[in-house]
């Protein structure tokens, strides 16, 4: 029976461990693993909702980076085109510009033609009808240039000349 | 790591091989083999403790004891060795105090001294929560020094059962309550834990049989129904006493209450006496197991050595059991305490609300 009788100085040795011991643990061990486990518990769930919703940003992301990417193909065609459009308008316009000023050239060098030509023609004229003063002058053997009236007369042959040519 | 286990298991053998020749030359002048002796002697608490893999050496423990003129005495318990008697104060060999101090007043009585003496599991009771000190204080300390941080080894192995306790047991069992009570739980639980395994190493710092001894399961049962009955709520007390039963039930004779406060007293009372018969069988069993080698012994070597090879086989077994009782056992302590625990934080509107839903499923029925 000698074992199931209560020792009265291993129980207060037990006792008086325990305690000590209950008390050591209490205030320096299980309070701060206690808290560790739980805060590290909370930390790991935060984390891996955070990660979870940063792949779903991440996700969105990618979508959005499609959409826009497609948009922007859409404005580069759209941009494209109207460029060419524009080329087409502006060599038109060039076109259209170069022909005018090709006109405008042509008809300054036509008024200056004509210009010249009227020069030239009066210079024939004068010539001509200097020439044929001379040449009245000498068939006649008459100065003739004084007459008024003769040399209005030639200037009236020339010009029916002029016109029969 | 292979080259070191390998090193380890060579020491080993070669500790066995040295100490068995030393045992071979020593049987011959040992006394006859007494069963009842040598397993009550691991059994019970005593003053001195066996060394290592020798009969002849032993660690003698101080005695501290008071007499009856309130006189304090500490001396080494060598000078009581062999049932020598110093300064008056022997160790009995027959009687109510067999195995303890005794000693004799004037008139001639035997008597039991006031006894604070270290023994052999006041020792263990030490090297317990040395242990557990050191273990938890440096978990502790990692913690600190490393937050957030995933452990690895030893801390990491603490930290399993640390959670599966607290967050597995005490939490769900507890709720709000948990973070109060869970140092009290987890104290015990590691308590009666590393005293089941030290007991479960058969040499020197082990091999105690301390959960086996009624004094220790006593304490932490007492413990125990402190925590409960210090903690329990109103509602705990008025279902003691005043439980919802018919009134005939507690009025004139108190049959409920009478029931209720004997309820009170056996839930720790069955902790006591659960982990002291476990531990205690477990120790029984493997101490038997290995004294059939020695009894059988004397039927002849043939018989000898067929014994052995089976007493080995179900040693093993035993201790392998032993060891999953060691766990059990501490687990289902600590367990049931929570639950204990947990039944005298009971409130009055956790009542108030199962009643009101008994009430609407009877409406509804």
């Amino acid at each position: 029976m000698e074992l199931f009788k209560p020792e009265f100085g291993l129980i207060f040795w037990m006792f008086f461990v325990f305690v000590v011991m209950f008390v050591i643990l209490a205030k320096y061990a299980w309070p701060v693993i206690i808290k560790n486990l739980d805060e590290r518990a909370e930390f790991i769930d935060k984390g891996v909702e955070y990660s979870r919703d940063a792949k779903k940003e991440l996700d969105n992301a990618a979508a959005n980076a499609q959409l826009i990417l497609a948009e922007a193909q859409k404005q580069q065609l759209e941009t494209l085109q109207e460029a060419s459009v524009l080329k087409n308008k502006i060599i038109e316009e060039a076109k259209h510009a170069a022909a005018i000023e090709a006109q405008k050239v042509i008809d300054a060098a036509a008024v200056s033609i004509e210009q010249s030509r009227r020069e030239a023609e009066m210079q024939l004229r004068k010539q001509v009808s200097a020439l044929s003063l001379e040449i009245v002058e000498r068939l006649m053997r008459k100065d003739l240039s004084n007459n008024k009236a003769q040399i209005e007369l030639i200037d009236k042959l020339l010009d029916e000349m002029e016109i029969k040519n | 790591m292979r080259k070191r286990e390998f090193y380890i298991s060579c020491t080993f053998v070669l500790i066995f091989l040295n100490v068995f020749s030393i045992k071979a030359e020593e049987n011959h002048s040992e006394k006859a083999f007494n069963v009842k002796d040598v397993i009550f002697e691991h059994l019970t608490d005593s003053y001195s403790w066996e060394l290592p893999f020798s009969h002849t050496h032993r660690l003698y423990l101080p005695v501290i004891v008071k007499d009856l003129n309130g006189k304090w005495h500490i001396f080494s318990s060598k000078h009581l060795d062999g049932g020598n008697t110093h300064k008056g104060f022997y160790i009995a060999q027959d009687g109510d105090n067999v195995h303890k101090i005794e000693s004799v007043d004037e008139q001639g009585n035997k008597y039991r001294p006031l006894d604070f003496s270290i023994t052999k599991n006041v020792l263990a009771i030490l090297f317990a929560a040395i242990i557990i000190l050191s273990v938890l204080l440096w978990d502790a300390h990692w913690y600190k020094k490393h937050p957030y941080k995933a452990p690895r080894r030893g801390v990491a192995m603490v930290e399993i059962v640390i959670d599966m306790l607290y967050y597995e047991i005490i939490k769900p069992i507890l709720g709000e309550d948990a973070r109060k009570f869970a140092p009290y739980i987890l104290t015990l639980f590691f308590f009666i834990l590393v005293a089941n395994l030290l007991g479960q190493i058969v040499i020197f710092p082990g091999g105690v049989n301390l959960t086996g001894n009624i004094s220790i399961t006593l304490v932490l049962a007492f413990m125990t129904f402190i925590v409960i009955n210090l903690f329990g709520t109103k509602e705990y007390w008025k279902e003691v006493f005043w439980p919802d039963v018919p009134l005939w039930l507690k009025f004139p004779i108190p049959i409920m209450p009478v029931i209720e406060v004997f309820g009170v007293i056996t839930k720790p009372f069955a902790l006591m006496i659960r982990l002291f018969a476990n531990m205690l069988g477990g120790h029984i069993i493997a101490l038997s197991l290995v004294s059939l080698i020695f009894l059988l012994g004397a039927l002849g070597e043939t018989v000898m050595g067929i014994t052995t090879g089976v007493s080995v086989i179900f040693s093993l077994f035993m201790k392998l059991i032993d060891v999953m009782i060691c766990f059990i056992q501490a687990f289902v302590f600590m367990m049931l305490t929570t639950v204990f625990i947990s039944l005298a934080r009971v409130k009055e509107h956790e009542h108030e609300s199962k009643k009101e839903e008994q009430q609407s499923t009877e409406i509804t029925e």
